[in-house]
C-alpha cells in the first residue's frame, strides 16, 4: 500500500514536470517576433493561414494552444510540420529518425559497458598500483574530453587521413549491415568514451567499497579463487550505481546525439530536434522535446523506483 | 591515509591543508599552468605581436603551421590562427566567466536557502530544477537562443544581442546543476549542532546562512564552478558546431564550426581549436578535482 502510495506521488510528480516544462516551452514561442502561424508557413496565403492558426490552436491564446497540444499529444496526434507550403507528419518523422537514435546509444552504450566493467573490476582490484594510477588519469582525462572535439579529431584522422571509414553517412542495418556497422563506428566511439570513463570511475569506486566488506574476506578465506570473488561476490552488489547511471544516460543522451548526429551527419531524433528549431517548427520542436523531457524523466523516475523497490537499504536511507 | 590517522587532535585545518599541498599531483600543475596561460592569452594576449585576429591576409591563405608571419598558419580566408586562438580565449575567458559567476549565484541563492528554509518553498525549488534539468542542456539553450536572439530579414538582430542572450541562456543551464549541489550540501550542514545552537541564541537566519553554512558549503560548489565553467565551453563549442554560437568565428567553437568544412586541406582549422577547448576543459576539470579532494581530507581529518 505504502509502495503504491509512493509510486504515485512519483508518477504525479514526473507528470508535473514534463507537463510544465513544455508549458514554459509554448510561452517561449509566444515570444517569436511576429506571426507565429507566418513563421510556421512562410509564403502561406491569408486564407489559408487561417486554416493553419485554427488547426494548430494558434487562435486562442497561450493556455488555448498549449491545452490543444496537449490534449492532441495525449490522443495520439503529434502535430504537422508545414513546410514548402505542404504538410508532414511528426509522427512520421519521430518513426523514422527514433530507431537510428537509438541504434546509436545501444550502441554506445554497450561498448562502454564492455569496456567499462572489467577496466573498473581491475582498477579496482588493484587499487593504488602504477596500472590503477595510469588508467584513472587516462580516464579522467576522457571524461572530460568534449564529444564533439573527440568527433572532429577522429574524423581528421581515421576518415579523412588514413581513409578507413567514410567521414559521413547513415546505412540502414537491413541494407547493409557490414556498411552500417562500418559507418557507425567513429559516432559511437566519440559518444563511448565520455560514457566509458565515467562508468569506469563509478563502478571502480563502489568495488573498492565492496572489496572492503567482511563477507568478501570471508568468501576469500574459503578458498574461492580471486575471479570467482570478483565476479561472483563484489561485481553484482557494486553494480548498481552502474546500472542506474546507464539507465539515467539513456534520456540525455537522446539530447546529446544531436551533435554527434549534425558532425556525422546521421537522420536521428537529435539532428531533428536541431533542424526543427532552425527551421521555425514550433508544434514538432515542442513535440520532440517534449518526448526527450519525457524520456529523461521516465528513465530518471523508474530506475529510482527500482532501485527503491529492489535494494531495502537506499529505502532505509531516503526515511 | 592511515599513516596520518594517529595525527595530533591538535592539527588546525590550516596545517592539514599545508600537509596535503605537498603532495599535489602533476595533473595539478599542468592543468594549472594552462589555465594560466589561456587567462594570460585571454587578458593580454592583445600585447602580443600577433597579427590582427579579424584581418583577412589575402597574401597567405590557408598556409600551414609554422610559417613565416602565422606561427599556426592561417584559415582558407586568410585569417591568423593563432591571433584566432588569443581572442577566442578572451571570448571564452568572458562568456564562461560571467555565465558561471551569475548562474552558479542565483543557483547557489535558491540552493542554499531552499534547503535552508524547507517547507512548500523547497518543493518549488526542487519541481523547477528537476523541470530545467529534464531538457538536455543543449537543446535547452538551443531553444532559448533560437527564440531569444531570433533573426530574419524583417527582424534582425545585432550581434550583441545574440551574445547577451547566449550568455543567458547559458546562465540558465547553469542554474540547476549549482543549485542542486548547494541544496544538496545545506542539508547536511543546516541540520548540524552549532546551526541548532546559533538558532537557539536567536540569530537571524541569513546572517546563520552567512556566518555557519556558506563557509562550509562554499568548497564543494567552488570545486563544480569550475566543472561548470568546463561544461559552458562545451554548450558554447557545441552551439557553435550547429551554427548558433558566438557570431563571425570570435569564439572557439565558431572558428571550429567556420574550420569544419576545410577538413581535408588545412586541418589546423580544426585541431588547434579543438585542443584548445578540450585542454582548458580538461584543465578546469582536474583543477575542480584537485579542489574537491583537498577540501574533502580536511573534512576526514577534523
Amino acid at each position: 500500500m505504502e509502495t503504491l502510495l509512493m509510486l504515485l506521488r512519483r508518477l504525479f510528480g514526473m507528470a508535473l514536470v514534463v507537463v510544465i516544462a513544455t508549458f514554459l516551452l509554448s510561452c517561449l514561442m509566444w515570444l517569436l517576433p511576429g506571426d507565429p502561424a507566418l513563421l510556421l508557413a512562410p509564403g502561406t496565403p491569408a486564407g489559408a493561414l487561417q486554416a493553419i492558426r485554427h488547426q494548430v490552436g494558434l487562435d486562442r491564446g497561450v493556455f488555448g494552444y498549449y491545452w490543444k497540444w496537449l490534449t492532441d499529444m495525449l490522443h495520439g496526434d503529434f502535430g504537422q510540420y508545414y513546410l514548402n507550403g505542404g504538410t508532414r507528419s511528426v509522427t512520421e518523422v519521430i518513426k523514422r529518425t527514433l530507431p537510428v537514435s537509438m541504434q546509436l546509444i545501444v550502441y554506445a552504450q554497450v561498448v562502454a559497458l564492455t569496456f567499462s566493467i572489467p577496466l573498473g573490476l581491475l582498477t579496482a582490484y588493484k587499487e593504488g598500483s602504477r596500472f590503477d594510477r595510469w588508467t584513472s588519469s587516462v580516464l579522467f582525462t576522457l571524461v572530460s574530453f568534449p564529444a564533439f572535439a573527440l568527433a572532429l579529431i577522429m574524423s581528421l584522422i581515421f576518415a579523412v587521413k588514413l581513409g578507413w571509414v567514410d567521414p559521413i553517412g547513415y546505412v540502414k542495418p537491413s541494407e547493409d549491415l557490414f556498411k552500417h556497422l562500418k559507418l557507425m563506428i567513429l559516432p559511437v566511439a566519440s559518444l563511448a568514451v565520455g560514457l566509458t570513463s565515467s562508468y569506469t570511475r563509478l563502478l571502480r569506486n563502489d568495488v573498492i567499497a565492496t572489496l572492503k566488506e567482511d563477507y568478501v574476506t570471508m568468501a576469500a578465506s574459503k578458498g574461492i579463487s580471486n575471479k570467482r570473488v570478483l565476479w561472483k561476490h563484489v561485481f553484482r552488489p557494486s553494480s548498481t550505481t552502474l546500472l542506474t547511471s546507464a539507465a539515467l544516460n539513456m534520456g540525455g543522451l537522446i539530447g546529446g546525439t544531436i551533435i554527434v548526429e549534425t558532425i556525422f551527419v546521421i537522420p536521428g531524433i537529435g539532428y531533428e530536434i536541431f533542424y526543427s528549431i532552425g527551421a521555425r517548427q514550433i508544434i514538432a520542436m515542442q513535440t520532440l522535446i517534449a518526448l526527450v523531457s519525457f524520456a529523461y524523466v521516465f528513465f530518471n523516475t523508474t530506475v529510482d523506483l527500482i532501485t527503491n523497490i529492489t535494494d531495502p537499504r537506499t529505502r532505509e536511507r531516503r526515511v | 591515509m592511515s599513516d596520518t590517522a594517529v595525527a595530533p587532535t591538535t592539527e588546525s585545518p590550516a596545517v592539514a591543508i599545508k600537509k596535503v599541498r605537498k603532495k599535489r599531483p602533476i595533473g595539478f600543475y599542468i592543468a594549472a599552468s594552462w589555465i594560466g596561460l589561456v587567462l594570460f592569452l585571454g587578458l593580454f594576449g592583445w600585447i602580443l605581436p600577433t597579427p590582427k585576429w579579424d584581418a583577412s591576409f589575402f597574401d597567405s591563405l590557408g598556409v600551414g603551421p609554422f610559417s613565416k608571419g602565422h606561427i599556426l598558419g592561417t584559415t582558407q580566408d586568410g585569417y591568423d590562427e593563432f591571433a584566432g586562438l588569443v581572442n577566442g580565449a578572451r571570448i571564452s575567458i568572458f562568456v564562461s566567466f560571467i555565465a558561471v559567476t551569475v548562474g552558479g549565484g542565483i543557483g547557489s541563492f535558491i540552493g542554499i536557502t531552499s534547503a535552508y528554509f524547507r517547507g512548500t518553498y523547497d518543493k518549488i525549488v526542487v519541481t523547477f530544477f528537476n523541470i530545467l534539468l529534464s531538457i538536455p542542456n543543449l537543446v535547452l539553450s538551443l531553444a532559448l537562443l533560437s527564440v531569444l536572439a531570433y533573426s530574419d530579414e524583417n527582424h534582425p538582430s545585432s550581434t550583441n544581442r545574440r551574445v547577451v542572450v547566449l550568455i543567458i541562456s547559458l546562465i540558465v543551464v547553469i542554474i540547476p546543476i549549482l543549485g542542486r549541489i548547494g541544496r544538496g550540501a545545506t542539508l547536511q550542514w543546516s541540520s548540524r549542532e552549532f546551526v541548532l545552537a546559533s538558532k537557539s541564541m536567536g540569530t537571524k537566519d541569513f546572517m546563520i546562512i552567512r556566518k555557519h553554512v556558506l563557509p562550509n558549503v562554499a568548497p564543494a560548489l567552488l570545486a563544480i564552478g569550475f566543472l561548470a565553467i568546463g561544461s559552458v565551453i562545451i554548450v558554447e563549442g557545441s552551439l557553435a558546431i550547429l551554427g548558433i554560437g558566438v557570431p563571425g568565428g570570435a569564439s572557439w567553437g565558431s572558428m571550429l564550426a567556420n574550420g569544419r568544412g576545410n577538413l581535408e586541406f588545412s586541418p589546423w582549422e580544426v585541431y588547434c581549436p579543438a585542443l584548445c577547448i578540450a585542454f582548458t576543459v580538461i584543465s578546469c576539470n582536474w583543477f575542480g578535482d584537485y579542489v574537491r579532494t583537498a577540501l574533502d581530507q580536511r573534512e576526514a581529518k577534523i
